[in-house]
C-alpha cells in the first residue's frame, strides 16, 4: 500500500444518489420512443470510474490479477471483461480509465494498492465527478458526426477504439465497445449542456432516452 | 398585384423541366409561374422579367447575365415573411417552389421607378472610384450617418428581424477524397476514386449534378450526354463508400485540407425546412470536411466581354444563353446578337436558332473563325460579321440594337464603320476563366497560361485541378483528366488504382481563340459611355483606367479604389477584365498585374450554417454543480464564473411586500453577509479547482510550484499556497492539504482550474519529469458546501460523527466521518474570517447533505449565501481574489504577502528569481492596500484611477487603481481594495478619485483587513 489516502466515498445505507443527469431530466425531459426514432440514449448512472496512472507494465500485471484483463497497452483502445461491465481505456501513455459496477470501486482501489506494492502510480476515485452516456440505434453514427470532431467511421472507428475528443464545445471521451453501442464519458458539469446538446441533434432522428 | 401573365420566352420544349406541373412564386409583389426544375432566374427570363435589380453605386437597371453562381445582378431577397428573410440569394442558385416569394435587395422604391436611378443618371460621371471617401470624408464624426443612407440607397440585403424558425446543423466529416464539382471531370474523378475503395465525397453546388454535360450539345458514346451522367451517378450512388451532396457549395478551402461545404438541405422544398416524419430537420448544414486528397473539378466561368451599355438588361453571356435554352426551356429574347473571340460562344447561336429565335448575326474577333460549330452556323445559313465585337449595347430597360463594328485589338481601336443591328438579346463570351476560387482560398497564387488565356491554379499539396478549373475545356480531355485524378488521389490515400472505361467524346475541330477583354469604342474610355467590369460593385473600365491615372499600380490596390471584386461577388466574372484593363493602361502583361486574393466564403452563406446549433441554450456550454435544481428552485440569480454558472445572491421576498416583489442585489447581500457574520451561512463551493496529487516527489513538487514551504505540512493539514508564473506574477492561489504524505488535494480558482492542471503537467513533463508524481482533476468528484459563521459548528455537530472540538480538529486541519451519513472529508479552512467548514462528499450524495443541512439549520439561522457577500466577506478580511486583485503584473509582495513566500527554499521555485530582479524589488510599485472612504457612504467604482493630487494638471499622474469596492453591513460603510504606489509606506495618507462625472472621491489609505484584524474569529 503506497503511501495515499484512501476514502471509500460510498456508504451502503439508503441514502439517495442523484445521478448528473437527475437535474437535465427534470428539466429536459426524456423524449419517449416514437415511430420514427433512430436513436437511443441511455445514462449508464453512478457506477465506479477510477482513473489510474502509472507505468504499463506494473499496471497491466495488477490489473490481470485484480480485474482479469490486461492494461490496453495499444493508444486509443478499449479493453473490457466478458461481461462488459468492467472496463478499462487507455488515455495518455500513462493514464487509463476503469469503469466498473457501482461500488465496486473502492474495494478494486484497495486491491490494486496492495498489488502494486511500492510501485509508483496513482489511483483517483472520480465516480462522482463523471457519468457514461451510451447511444444505440442507425443513427447513432450521424448524431456523433454532428457532435464529436473525431472521424467516427468503421474503418476508423472499429470496435474496442476508444479516444479523448471534442464534444461540440467540450470534451468527452468516445468509446465504441461493440457493433450497436457507442459510449461517452462525459464530465458531470458539463453533462446537462451535452444532453440538451444530443436532445437537440438528434431531434431529426427522433432520439429517445431510456431511464 | 397584377394578372399572372403567360410566360413569354417559355419554349415549348425542351429542357430539363416538368411541364405538367406548375409552380406559382411571386417577385416584387407580381405573381408568376414557373415549373419544377426552374431557377428563379430561369422562371423569371421565362416570364419575361427584363429587370431584376437596380445596380449598387449608378442605380441603372439590371437583368439576368449568367445562369450560376456568378451571376452579378439578380441578388434577391428571400422571404414572405419577417421570419424568413434571407439576404444575398442568386436567383440563378435558387430552385422554384411553390409560393417562393422574392424582392430584388436593390432599388427604392421599386425597381421599375429608381428614384436613385436619377442620381446615377445625373451623377454618374461626378460619381467616380473613391467618391465615397472623398466626398462625405468630412467631419468625420458624420461618417456613419452618411453610410446609413449610402447603404439604404445601396441596398444589400437585410438581416431577418425576427428569429429564424428553422435549425441549422454542423456535420464533421472525413474522407480520403473530396471532388468539388461534379461536372464531367469530377464525375469521372469521383468514378475513378469510388472504384479504389477509397472514403470519396462529391460536392455539387448546382440542384443536379451533370455541370456543363446537363446542358451539352456533345454526345458520349454517340448518346446524349446526360445519360452518361445518369449512369455514373447510378453507379455512385450504390457505391458504400461514396458519399453525394448535391446542391452543396465547397465555400472555404482551409489549412490542411480542412473544406468548408454549404449544404442546402431545404431551401429548394420551400421558406422552413418541412417536417420529415413528423420530425424537425436542419434547414441548412455545414459540413466541416478534413481531406486526404482534394479535386478542383469547378470547373470555368464564361468571361463577358466589357463593351459599353453592356450592363443593360438583355446582355448575357453566351453560355447562359445555352443553359437558359438547353436546361430550362427558355429563350430569354427573339433576336440575339452574339459577340465572340472563341469557338465556344457559337453554341449559344445554334442553340437560338434550333429554338426558333432568330439569330441577326454573330459578331467574330476573329479574322478567319474556322472549327465544326463555326460551320455548323455557317450551314444554318447565320450571318458572320469577322474581325468585328459589339462595341456599344443600346437601349435603356432592355437592349434594341447592337452597335457593331470592325476592330483592331492589338491597336486597341474601331477601325471600320458602325452599324446598328437591331435586336433584343446580345450574347457575348469573351473566353473561359476557370473557377480558381478555392485554390486561392490556401494562398496559392494562380498562374498564367496564355494558351487558355486564363489563370490555373497553383500548386496546393494534396489538391489537383481537372478539367474547366484547370484550363482543359475538349469533352474528352476533361473526362480522361477526371480519371486521371481519381486515381492519384486514390493512390496517395492508399488505395489501389481500378480501370475506368471512359465514353467517347467527338474531338471538335476548334480554332483559336484571341484574347479579347475591353472592346474598344469610337470614344475614349474615359469619354464614352460606360463600359462595365464588374457588374455587381458597379465598377466600369473608366474606373479601372483612372484608377491607374491617379497612380495605383498593384492591382490589390485597385481593387480596393474602385471595390472591384468586393464582397459576395468576389470577382467571379469582372476580376480577369478588370486586371487586363489595368495591364493595359499600365503597359504591363496580365500575369505581370497578377490577381488579387479570393476569399472564402464563394458565395454568401447564411449565419445560421455557420453558427450551427451553437447558439441560443447551446451557444456554450453551462456548467452546473450537483446542487444547481436548488439553487434554482431558491431563486438564486446566477453569476458566470467561467462556464460554471454560480449562484450570485438568493433575493427573497421583500420584507412586508405583498405583491412578491423581491429584495435586490444589495438588499440580500447585506442581508447573506450579517447571516454569516452573526449566525451561519452556506456557499455551493463545488467549482473550486481540485487536483488529486500522488506520488513519493508530490511534496517537493508542490514546494517547486507554489512560493511557500511544504515541507513540514503534516498529515491532516491544510495550507494556503501562492502560485506565480516564472515572471514572478501571482497566478493562482488556493488550499492545498496533506492527505497522507504521498498525498496531497491542492485546490485552485473556479476559473483557473483547468489551466493549473496544465501548468503542473507542463512542468512535470518539460522540466522535472524525474520527480515520481501524478496529477489528476476531480473537481467534479467532490461537491463542496461551505458552512461558515459562529452557528456552523453547532450545526454541524448535530449531523456528523466526527468530534469539532476547537482543540482537536483545529483551524486549517481536515477530518474524515459521516455527514448526514454520507462519507466526507471536511476541511476546517476559511474564506469569510468565520469559523468555517468545508464539507465535500462525493457529487451524487450533495443533494442529500445539503437538504439534511437545511433540515437541522433552521434554528441556527442557515442562510445560504451567493459569490457576491462571498465577495464582501472575504474583502472584508483583506483576502485576494486572483484576477481581481492580480492582473498579471501583481507580485506577492505587492500583495503585502511576503509571509507566503520561501526565499530560503532548498530548491529554487517558479518565480523565485523573477522577485529578484531590479524591477520587482523597487519601492514605488503598486501595492495593496485598504482604502476607507471619507463618506461613508461611498462606495468607490472598481477600476477608478487614484491619484495624490487633484489639483495636478490634467494628464494627471496615476499612482493605482481600485480592485475591489463594496458596502458592508459589518462595518456600516463602503471599503475597498486597491493597489497604489507605494501604499504600504503611506498607510494614514489621503488618496484622490476623479470620477468621469466630474466628482471626486475621497479615500484614506488603510489596512486591507477591515474586520477581525487578528483573525481570532476564525480560531473559534
Amino acid at each position: 500500500m503506497s503511501n495515499a489516502a484512501t476514502f471509500d466515498t460510498r456508504t451502503d445505507s439508503a441514502i439517495p444518489m442523484e445521478s448528473p443527469l437527475a437535474y437535465s431530466y427534470r428539466r429536459s425531459g426524456a423524449p419517449a420512443t416514437g415511430p420514427a426514432s433512430r436513436v437511443t440514449l441511455r445514462e449508464r448512472a453512478l457506477l465506479g470510474h477510477l482513473i489510474v496512472r502509472g507505468g504499463a507494465i506494473a499496471l497491466d500485471e495488477a490489473v490481470r490479477g485484480v480485474l482479469g484483463i490486461s492494461l490496453p497497452g495499444q493508444p486509443q483502445t478499449l479493453v473490457q471483461d466478458a461481461s462488459g461491465e468492467r472496463s478499462i481505456q487507455w488515455l495518455s501513455p500513462d493514464e487509463w480509465l476503469v469503469i466498473v459496477p457501482g461500488g465496486e470501486e473502492f474495494p478494486l482501489e484497495t486491491r490494486l494498492r496492495e498489488r502494486l506494492g511500492s510501485a509508483h502510480y496513482a489511483i483517483s476515485d472520480v465516480s462522482g465527478g463523471q457519468t457514461l452516456l451510451e447511444l444505440a440505434g442507425e443513427a447513432a453514427r450521424e448524431l456523433l458526426m454532428k457532435t464529436v470532431i473525431y472521424d467516427v467511421h468503421p474503418s476508423h472507428f472499429p470496435v474496442g477504439k476508444g479516444v479523448t475528443t471534442v464534444f461540440a464545445k467540450a470534451a468527452t471521451m468516445l468509446r465504441r465497445p461493440d457493433e450497436e453501442r457507442w459510449e461517452l464519458v462525459v464530465r458531470r458539469s458539463f453533462a446537462d449542456y451535452c444532453y440538451r446538446w444530443l436532445l437537440d441533434a438528434g431531434a431529426e432522428y427522433g432520439v429517445n432516452v431510456e431511464q | 398585384m397584377s394578372q399572372s401573365r403567360q410566360p413569354v420566352y417559355r419554349l415549348n420544349k425542351g429542357g430539363r423541366i416538368d411541364r405538367s406541373r406548375t409552380l406559382s412564386f411571386t417577385f416584387n409583389g407580381q405573381h408568376y409561374q414557373g415549373h419544377p426544375g426552374d431557377t428563379l432566374a430561369s422562371a423569371l427570363l421565362a416570364n419575361g422579367v427584363d429587370i431584376v435589380n437596380r445596380s449598387f453605386k449608378y442605380s441603372r437597371p439590371r437583368g439576368i447575365v449568367a445562369a450560376g453562381a456568378e451571376e452579378p445582378n439578380a441578388i434577391v431577397q428571400l422571404g414572405s415573411r419577417e421570419a424568413a428573410q434571407v439576404p444575398n440569394v442568386r436567383a440563378t442558385q435558387q430552385a422554384l417552389f411553390d409560393g417562393l416569394t422574392a424582392r430584388s435587395t436593390n432599388g427604392w422604391p421599386n425597381v421599375q421607378r429608381d428614384l436613385m436611378g436619377l442620381v446615377g443618371k445625373l451623377g454618374g460621371q461626378f460619381m467616380p472610384p473613391g467618391f465615397y471617401y472623398k466626398t462625405f470624408m468630412a467631419p468625420a464624426s458624420m461618417w456613419l450617418t452618411y453610410e446609413k443612407y449610402i447603404r439604404k440607397a445601396a441596398g444589400l440585403g437585410r438581416s431577418p428581424m425576427e428569429p429564424d424558425p428553422d435549425t441549422y446543423d454542423h456535420f464533421h466529416q472525413h474522407c480520403d477524397v473530396l471532388v468539388v464539382g461534379a461536372g464531367a471531370a469530377g464525375l469521372a474523378a469521383a468514378l475513378a476514386a469510388a472504384r479504389s475503395g477509397a472514403r470519396v465525397m462529391v460536392a455539387d453546388e448546382q440542384e443536379e449534378m451533370g455541370g456543363a454535360l446537363l446542358d451539352s450539345r456533345e454526345t458520349l458514346d454517340g448518346k446524349p450526354a446526360d445519360q452518361w451522367v445518369s449512369q455514373v451517378l447510378e453507379e455512385l450512388v450504390g457505391c458504400e463508400n461514396v458519399t453525394l451532396l448535391p446542391r452543396t457549395t465547397a465555400n472555404g478551402y482551409h489549412d490542411h485540407n480542412f473544406v468548408t461545404l454549404h449544404e442546402r438541405r431545404t431551401e429548394h422544398l420551400g421558406e422552413t425546412a418541412p417536417l420529415e416524419n413528423g420530425l424537425r430537420q436542419a434547414r441548412s448544414r455545414m459540413h466541416r470536411v478534413r481531406v486526404g486528397q482534394v479535386i478542383l473539378a469547378t470547373g470555368a466561368h464564361e468571361r463577358p466581354l466589357v463593351y459599353a451599355g453592356n450592363d443593360i438588361p438583355g446582355n448575357l453571356l453566351a453560355g447562359a444563353v445555352s443553359t437558359y435554352i438547353r436546361r430550362y426551356g427558355v429563350a430569354p429574347g427573339r433576336q440575339l446578337v452574339l459577340s465572340t473571340s472563341n469557338d465556344y460562344g457559337y453554341r449559344a447561336a445554334l442553340d437560338w436558332q434550333e429554338a426558333g429565335c432568330e439569330v441577326v448575326a454573330i459578331v467574330d474577333a476573329r479574322e478567319f473563325p474556322a472549327g465544326d460549330w463555326v460551320d455548323a452556323a455557317r450551314a444554318q445559313g447565320i450571318k458572320i460579321i469577322t474581325s468585328s465585337a459589339v462595341i456599344e449595347a443600346k437601349g435603356s430597360n432592355r437592349v434594341t440594337a447592337a452597335r457593331v463594328a470592325r476592330i483592331d485589338i492589338d491597336a486597341y481601336q474601331v477601325c471600320g464603320p458602325i452599324q446598328v443591328l437591331a435586336c433584343d438579346t446580345i450574347a457575348s463570351s469573351g473566353g473561359y476563366s476557370p473557377v480558381i476560387h478555392l485554390a486561392s482560398h490556401t494562398g496559392v497564387r494562380p498562374i498564367w497560361r496564355d494558351d487558355v488565356i486564363g489563370f490555373v491554379p497553383g500548386g496546393v499539396k494534396g489538391m489537383q485541378a481537372c478539367g474547366g478549373a484547370n484550363g482543359t475545356y475538349a469533352l474528352g480531355d476533361v473526362l480522361a483528366e477526371g480519371v486521371e485524378a481519381g486515381i492519384k488521389a486514390s493512390v496517395a490515400t492508399g488505395h489501389a488504382a481500378q480501370a475506368v472505361s471512359l465514353p467517347s467524346a467527338k474531338r471538335l475541330q476548334q480554332g483559336v481563340a484571341v484574347a479579347l477583354f475591353q472592346v474598344p469604342h469610337e470614344k475614349p474610355t474615359l469619354r464614352g459611355p460606360k463600359q462595365f467590369v464588374d457588374l455587381q460593385n458597379d465598377v466600369t473600365a473608366a474606373g479601372i483606367e483612372l484608377a491607374t491615372r491617379e497612380g495605383f499600380e498593384s492591382i490589390e490596390h485597385i481593387k480596393r479604389y474602385t471595390a472591384m471584386g468586393f464582397g459576395t461577388d468576389q470577382g467571379k466574372l469582372g476580376n480577369i477584365n478588370g486586371m487586363a484593363i489595368a495591364a493595359r493602361c499600365l503597359g504591363l502583361s496580365i500575369p505581370e498585374v497578377g490577381t488579387t486574393v479570393f476569399r472564402p466564403n464563394y458565395t454568401p452563406v447564411p449565419f445560421g450554417a455557420i453558427v450551427g446549433r451553437h447558439c441560443r441554450d447551446l451557444f456554450d456550454p453551462e456548467r452546473y454543480t450537483a446542487l444547481h435544481q436548488w439553487h434554482v428552485e431558491r431563486g438564486a440569480e446566477f453569476e458566470d464564473v467561467g462556464q460554471w454558472k454560480r449562484p450570485r445572491y438568493y433575493p427573497q421576498a421583500r420584507a412586508g411586500a405583498t405583491n412578491g416583489e423581491r429584495e435586490s442585489m444589495s438588499e440580500a447581500v447585506a442581508r447573506e453577509c450579517l447571516a454569516v457574520r452573526e449566525k451561519v451561512g452556506i456557499l455551493d463551493a463545488s467549482t473550486l479547482g481540485k487536483i488529486d496529487i500522488q506520488g513519493p516527489d508530490a511534496r517537493e513538487f508542490l514546494a517547486r510550484i507554489y512560493t511557500n514551504k511544504w515541507e513540514k505540512l503534516a498529515v491532516g493539514k491544510c495550507r494556503y499556497g501562492l502560485m506565480c508564473k516564472d515572471d514572478g506574477m501571482v497566478t493562482d492561489d488556493g488550499v492545498t492539504s496533506c492527505l497522507a504524505d504521498n498525498h496531497f488535494l491542492m485546490t485552485t480558482t473556479t476559473g483557473g482550474a483547468a489551466a493549473i492542471l496544465e501548468w503542473l503537467e507542463l512542468w512535470h513533463q518539460t522540466e522535472w519529469p524525474e520527480l515520481e508524481v501524478y496529477f489528476s482533476s476531480v473537481t467534479d468528484h467532490w461537491a463542496t458546501m461551505t458552512i461558515t459563521g459562529p452557528n456552523a459548528r453547532a450545526l454541524l455537530a448535530e449531523i456528523t460523527d466526527i468530534n469539532l472540538d476547537r482543540d482537536s480538529f483545529k483551524f486549517m486541519e481536515w477530518r474524515t466521518g459521516n455527514v448526514a451519513g454520507v462519507p466526507a472529508r471536511v476541511y476546517r479552512i476559511s474564506f469569510t474570517g468565520e469559523l468555517t467548514f468545508e464539507i465535500n462528499v462525493q457529487a451524487n450524495y450533495a443533494m442529500h447533505v445539503w437538504q439534511t443541512l437545511f433540515k437541522h439549520g433552521g434554528k441556527y439561522g442557515l442562510t445560504p449565501y451567493g459569490t457576491e457577500a462571498m465577495h464582501v466577506l472575504r474583502a472584508e478580511k483583506g483576502f485576494i481574489i486572483v484576477g481581481q486583485e492580480t492582473d498579471g503584473s501583481v507580485t506577492p509582495e505587492d500583495l503585502g504577502m511576503q509571509w507566503c513566500i520561501g526565499y530560503d527554499k532548498p530548491f529554487s521555485w517558479i518565480g523565485k528569481r523573477a522577485l529578484v530582479r531590479p524591477d520587482t524589488k523597487r519601492e514605488n510599485r503598486k501595492q495593496l492596500v485598504g482604502l476607507k472612504p471619507k463618506d461613508p457612504k461611498v462606495v468607490l467604482e472598481e477600476g477608478a484611477q487614484i491619484v495624490f493630487d487633484p489639483n495636478h494638471a490634467i494628464p494627471m499622474p496615476m499612482v493605482g487603481h481600485v480592485t475591489s469596492s463594496y458596502y458592508s453591513p459589518t462595518l456600516n460603510s463602503g471599503f475597498a481594495l486597491a493597489v497604489v504606489k507605494g501604499g504600504q509606506q503611506k498607510l494614514g495618507e489621503t488618496v484622490y478619485l476623479p470620477m468621469a462625472d466630474g466628482r471626486t472621491f475621497e479615500a484614506e489609505i488603510v489596512s486591507p483587513i477591515f474586520y477581525d484584524p487578528k483573525g481570532e474569529r476564525q480560531h473559534v
